[in-house]
């Protein structure tokens, strides 16, 4: 079995946190459309939708990591610091180089409105999701050892 | 569907921890308890996989009479 793979029960729990997530951005962004449609606007137009899918993310997120199916059989142990960090790292990296271009002038680009906080949002869902894996990540690890044999 | 307590037995028999089958046969540790609670239901080549790791037949693991439903 390959590092990476997750077992049989850890795909299929996967599979179902996955297809809930989806049903659960489809209806918030249908409920986000009715509410436009009877003019009530609860955040301006990029905000809402990056609302609705970190809410969305977070919620495939937490059930994943205490679905216990988050990292398989294998790479439990060598990898679970890397499997966070790495991403974090990445998503730091990224939003510091959109705003250093931004800032140096490298794009010119006319933005309209918030449109242009793209780098902050990226950064702030990166750190919102970073605490969330940890916080949820210890409360799965408790469990774990509760549950032992 | 109930506890599998003929897994459990046979596990305990052959001095082997939930940690100890599920690294033989490739699976965490967790999947082995929710078989054993019965809180979820293997794959026929996973059953097939414990059994040959604890030495026992399909029958003897996971085959359920109406006496022990």
């Amino acid at each position: 079995m390959s590092k990476n793979v997750l077992d049989e029960m850890q795909l299929q729990r996967r599979n179902r946190f996955g297809n809930q997530s989806f049903m659960l951005m489809f209806y918030l962004l249908m409920a986000d459309i009715g509410l436009y449609g009877f003019g009530f606007r609860w955040l301006k137009y990029p905000l809402n939708v990056f609302t609705i899918m970190l809410i969305c993310m977070t919620y495939y997120l937490v059930r994943v990591i205490l679905g216990n199916a988050y990292v398989g059989p294998q790479s439990r142990e060598k990898h679970k610091i890397r499997m966070v960090l790495y991403p974090a790292a990445i998503a730091v990296l990224a939003a510091a180089a959109v705003v250093l271009i931004s800032q140096k002038g490298f794009v010119m680009a006319q933005t309209q409105g918030d449109s242009d906080k793209g780098a902050m949002i990226l950064f702030t869902v990166s750190v919102v999701f970073f605490t969330i894996a940890l916080i949820v990540g210890v409360i799965a690890k408790r469990q774990n050892i509760e549950d032992e044999e | 569907m109930g506890k599998n307590l003929k897994l459990k037995s046979s596990r305990a028999a052959k001095d082997m921890s939930q940690k100890d089958l599920a690294d033989t046969v490739g699976v965490t540790r967790q999947t082995i308890n929710a078989i054993e609670k019965g809180d979820y239901n293997p794959s026929i080549n996973l059953c097939i996989a414990i059994c040959k790791a604890l030495g026992k037949t399909l029958d003897q693991l996971f085959w359920e009479d109406d006496e022990n439903e």
